[in-house]
């Protein structure tokens, strides 16, 4: 509780001196920067006709979909890069030339693979969110105290068990790390997402206000990235105490 | 089990040199020994054990288990490690239920045959208790119970105890001989400390500093529990102690 109130005093103290550069003394114009006013008239209006609800949920869908085809890649091919050095040495050229390159810049080809709309979007949250995930599984497996694995051995597991039932389970921690992180990635590119052929979605939002010079909406759309970022640290950090063993 | 150990040599590979960890080991255990590896630290114990686990391979001679070549860990050689092995995301139930977990045997079964060897070991109190709020000594209790629930026909323990304070240490001393005459197991027991050899052992070996040869056997006849205060035990125990230290090179 005191951990929360801390951590509103400097947004408070944000809000307050926003408000005294815009409204109250105008220093800053409001092309420049809307006032906080503008800003919550703007959710007001959103909120009542349904499009945030409704940009919110299909962003959300959007990423959750993106986002679980990355963990369903990711998972198992990351315990394998880092359970096989065989494997490894297979894939770590490619996976290092690929990992750094921006996913905005996949747009070209993800509409040449998936067309305009969804599928594009969900391949661009993918190709964001995959590599971190990735790599911190991989990085938890090869972390594994060797005598966790020869113990499975010595009571009787096979390979397939002990992948199952100790590299899993011991890799977990790192592994719900790494979806942490694929997650603050993918919702970093809904704006890319829904740059394609979108006509929906919180990136939509903010792109269509942007250019009706509309900023006070592409600000309720951007906190709303925020909440929903917020919210998702939040589900994975108590997993991540709940394996505090 | 009667393992047979011949001619076995092992070197490392180290990155500028091979080094000779074991030298020319020649040895059968018989079925139902307790057999004491004793030698200074670094002298290749631990890799024997390993070997004799099938968790590595000697660079040259051979190790059967019944005249079965070891390849691989089988759950008929059951092994406690030096170090903590538990697995920390489990229960101390199902860390003892591991072994029949993987052998396909229903929770029931599994769960009430596990609990046997957690009583037997005294921690029944602990059974939903996880490692990490368990002292040492009940760790290794646990390490133990895990490796008999498969029943093996040999329990290999490298140094379980070196961790513990002595009065524990003395204590899963006689548990362990207990055990053993319970269980009627094979027992190879690793150890560095003159007096658990002495205290625990049918035979002892013990190993030279690297490359680790067997510089002595002796067989030690006394009735279990030992007396540590006889004279017999404390003579042996000189003995021993000056053994290792003639063939203390620094
Ligand atoms: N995988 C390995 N690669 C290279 N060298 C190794 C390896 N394992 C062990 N060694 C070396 O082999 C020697 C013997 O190791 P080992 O662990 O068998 O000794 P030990 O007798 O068990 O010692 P301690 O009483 O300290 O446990 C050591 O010098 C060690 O550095
Ligand atoms: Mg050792």
């Amino acid at each position: 509780m005191r951990k929360t109130i801390i951590s509103l005093v400097i947004p408070a103290i944000i809000i307050v001196i926003w408000a005294v550069l815009t409204t109250y003394t105008g220093i800053i114009p409001s092309y420049l920067i809307p006032s906080p006013h503008d800003v919550f008239e703007a959710f007001k209006s959103l909120l009542m006709n349904g499009i945030l609800i409704k940009d919110t949920v299909d962003t959300l869908s959007r990423v959750i979909i993106g986002f679980i085809v990355a963990a369903i890649v990711a998972v198992p091919l990351g315990i394998l890069i880092g359970w096989s050095e065989t494997v490894e040495n297979y894939l770590s050229f490619i996976i290092g030339i690929l990992r750094p390159i921006p996913p905005i810049a996949w747009i070209p080809f993800a509409i040449l693979w998936f067309g305009l709309g969804l599928g594009s979007a969900i391949f661009i949250i993918f190709v964001g969110s995959v590599f971190p995930i990735l790599i911190s599984t991989a990085d938890g497996v090869k972390r594994i105290d060797k005598v966790y694995i020869e113990s499975a051995y010595t009571l009787g597991a096979d390979k397939l068990q002990t992948i199952k039932k100790v590299v899993f389970p011991a890799a977990l921690p790192n592994i719900i790390t790494g979806l942490k992180v694929g997650m603050g990635i993918a919702l970093m590119c809904t704006v890319a997402a829904e740059m394609i052929g979108s006509n929906n979605g919180l990136g939509y939002l903010i792109l269509t206000a942007t250019s009706m010079l509309d900023s006070a909406s592409a600000i309720v759309g951007m906190l709303a990235i925020g909440v929903i970022g917020l919210t998702f640290e939040y589900i994975f950090t108590r997993m991540e105490r709940k394996l505090n063993w | 089990m009667v393992f047979k150990i011949k001619k076995v040599n092992k070197n490392f590979q180290n990155k500028t040199m091979e080094m000779e960890i074991l030298k020319n080991i020649d040895l059968t255990i018989e079925d139902g020994e307790f057999l004491v590896l004793l030698g200074p630290s670094g002298c290749g114990k631990t890799t024997l054990l390993r070997m004799i686990a099938g968790l590595d391979f000697p660079s040259s001679g051979t190790i059967t288990d019944n005249d079965v070549p070891v390849l691989n860990p089988s759950p008929e050689r059951g092994f406690v490690f030096q170090q903590y092995s538990l697995f920390p995301w489990r229960t101390v139930l199902d860390n003892v239920a591991f072994g029949l977990e993987v052998k396909g045997i229903d929770a029931e079964e599994r769960y009430e045959k596990a609990k046997n060897y957690i009583e037997m070991v005294g921690l029944s109190a602990f059974i939903e208790s996880y490692p990490n709020q368990l002292s040492g000594g009940m760790k290794q209790r646990v390490a133990i119970a895990r490796a008999l629930v498969n029943e093996p026909d040999s329990l290999l323990m490298d140094e379980p105890f070196a961790a513990l304070d002595v009065l524990s240490r003395h204590k899963l001393q006689k548990e362990i001989i207990q055990i053993w005459q319970q269980e009627t197991k094979t027992i190879i027991f690793v150890t560095h400390n003159v007096d658990e050899a002495v205290f625990l052992a049918d035979r002892i070996l013990v190993f030279s500093e690297r490359p680790g040869r067997i510089i002595q056997t002796l067989k030690i006849e006394q009735e279990r529990m030992r007396d540590r205060t006889s004279e017999e035990y404390l003579d042996i125990k000189r003995k021993i102690t000056g053994l290792l230290e003639t063939n203390q090179k620094f």
